[in-house]
């Protein structure tokens, strides 16, 4: 538990350090305040706004930050990981545990940080058409797909040994699936599909069956994810 | 007690390369066991194999008595470990890389503190303690790395190339420390290329090639071995006549020299103990008239027994292979012993 605790505590502070977090968080907070000015003067609903917000703004700019900080946790720090921390009293276990609350909790955090005081004030001055269980639902969902997509990150992150190709990797994987089950007619599989979607979800318009298929796949995928993580990394040469 | 006991420990990556080769190492607790060999021999990879980095493809492998693995942090946590060109996350500073090491061990705060401060004097860096890693030169890394290892007072330090990138005072310095840990009744295990470190620090030593242990004893013994057979004679006068009654030594077997200007480098393989054929080079150089100016049966001792064994290993290999083919024909377990041991009707090293 100590280790993990230490492991966590060091990544969290590479994570704050990091010139991705730096550049991230700046890039989903100014358009938030233009996206915010233009609806509480043009009275644009608060829905189409979000959902707009979610869809062209911090959706893109999380998932390539996100792909950054998740697909390189491992990989990028190899020779580190291996000369500096696991040759000490830390379990394999322990150390995938710590980059799995660290990746996925840093990313939420922000998520958090700037989706809950934004849909605040999107829904105190746009015309407020959204339902809270809506609202609440469109979030989680959004929140469920980039932890999903970090999730992803970090199973890419033990199987190749190249940053750059693992980041690649992630996003043409995300993207291509997405257009390949829509094309199926497996929308509700699909990442891109869901999203495009939001506005009526945040509305409080789409049936709980939907909502329920969308929460349970991504959580599966979510979960299957980490435990790739952590059945190769077990198994891997350092 | 064994603190390191492997068993026909192989390791061959992605099927192609064999890293280890059926490796049996054996070291004993408050040993200073140094491990040589060339570049590619399998040092690293045995590290890394002791530390549970690296899962071996066969044989056994135990260290304080226990089965090594990749989830065993109890048996890590009595471990310090140095590798060669340690790195570090380079914004860190030495103070909070050190601190980082010793949550990661579990260390109160304070004693953790006590420790890093006591470890930075010793390596030498108390003055760049707070400087960020980025900067260090490659010695001060491996100061830093030092440090890192000794951080949980290990029973068993593992030093991969601790020299390496060391200035004359540094290597000194390094030196130095682990003789004063070896003293405190710690076992240590060295990889390095530079012998005469090997020769100053360790109480044994193990030479791999090619992934197989082909030595391992005492110093002491390797010291003897080296000592065996050479004699290095500087000679001025009726050089020639002593060049040509080289061949009246041959009564002890086969001899061999070299001849660097006035300097005779002969070497006797045949059994006899070394006084015995100082007399004689010796008796040589009083009937041929010539004048001794320098005797020698020492100089570069342990890296000629270093390369004699490599040498001999290489030789043996394909006697080895050919003994292995034999025994697989017969199915002479005999035979396949012999094959094993080295070459037929040969101790094994």
């Amino acid at each position: 538990m100590q280790a993990f605790l230490a492991i966590l505590r060091y990544d969290l502070s590479q994570l704050t350090q990091s010139w991705v977090s730096r550049i991230w968080v700046p890039l989903l907070i100014a358009p938030a305040f233009f996206l915010l000015i233009v609806a509480g003067t043009e009275d644009e609903l608060a829905s189409e706004t979000l959902a707009a917000y979610l869809v062209a703004v911090l959706m893109p700019l999380s998932a390539l930050a996100v792909a950054v900080l998740t697909a390189g946790a491992i990989a990028g720090e190899a020779q580190i990981i291996a000369d500096g921390i696991l040759s000490r009293s830390v379990t394999r276990a322990e150390f995938v545990s710590a980059k799995v609350v660290s990746r996925l909790g840093f990313t939420l955090s922000v998520f958090l940080v700037v989706m809950i005081p934004f849909s605040y004030l999107i829904i105190r001055y746009a015309e407020a058409d959204v339902s809270y269980t809506g609202l609440l639902v469109g979030l989680f969902t959004a929140a469920l797909l980039l932890t999903f997509l970090g999730a992803l990150g970090l199973t890419l992150s033990t199987v190749m040994t190249n940053v750059m190709v693992s980041v690649m990797s992630l996003l043409i994987v995300v993207l291509a699936s997405g257009l390949l089950l829509q094309f199926l007619g497996l929308s509700w599989m699909s990442v891109t599909a869901v999203l495009a979607h939001l506005a009526p979800t945040i509305r409080g318009e789409t049936p709980a069956w939907d909502t329920f298929r969308v929460v349970f796949v991504f959580s599966g995928l979510t979960a299957a994810s980490i435990l790739t993580t952590y059945s190769v990394f077990r198994q891997r040469d350092l | 007690m064994h603190v390191v006991n492997t068993t026909d420990l192989t390791k061959i990556y992605d099927n192609r390369y064999i890293a280890l080769n059926a490796l049996n190492l054996r070291v004993e607790k408050g040993q200073v066991f140094g491990l040589v060999g060339p570049n590619g021999a399998g040092k690293s990879t045995t590290f890394r194999l002791l530390l549970g980095l690296q899962k071996p493809t066969a044989g056994q492998l135990q260290v304080f008595g226990e089965q090594m693995g990749a989830e065993r942090a109890d048996l890590r946590r009595r471990i310090g470990y140095l590798p060669t060109n340690p790195t570090f996350p380079k914004h860190m500073t030495p103070i909070a890389f050190l601190q980082f090491v010793g949550s990661v061990l579990g260390m109160p705060k304070d004693r953790a503190k006590i420790q890093l401060t006591r470890l930075l004097q010793a390596v030498d860096l108390a003055n760049a303690a707070s400087q960020p890693i980025k900067g260090f030169s490659t010695g001060m890394l491996t100061r830093l790395g030092i440090a890192a290892a000794l951080m949980n007072d290990p029973e068993l330090l593992i030093l991969d190339e601790p020299t390496s990138g060391l200035d004359p005072a540094g290597r000194k310095q390094t030196i130095e420390l682990i003789r004063e840990l070896s003293g405190r009744d710690r076992t240590i295990i060295i990889a390095t290329h530079i012998l005469t470190d090997v020769e100053r620090v360790c109480t044994d030593v193990g030479i791999i090639s090619a992934g197989r242990l082909i030595y391992s004893g005492p110093m002491a013994d390797m010291r003897r071995l080296a000592r065996q057979g050479t004699i290095a004679v500087e000679i001025e006068g009726n050089t020639s006549s002593f060049e040509q009654e080289l061949h009246t030594l041959d009564e002890f077997g086969s001899v061999r020299y070299e001849r660097i200007g006035a300097e005779f480098r002969i070497t006797f393989l045949g059994t006899q103990p070394l006084n015995e054929y100082l007399n004689r080079v010796l008796a040589l150089i009083d009937r041929t008239g010539v004048e001794l100016l320098h005797v020698d049966t020492g100089s570069d001792e342990i890296e000629e027994a270093f390369l004699r064994r490599l040498e001999d290993d290489r030789t043996r290999g394909f006697l080895r292979a050919a003994a292995w083919a034999a025994a697989l024909d017969g199915d002479s377990s005999d035979r396949k012993e012999e094959a094993d041991a080295g070459i037929p009707g040969h101790p094994s090293v």
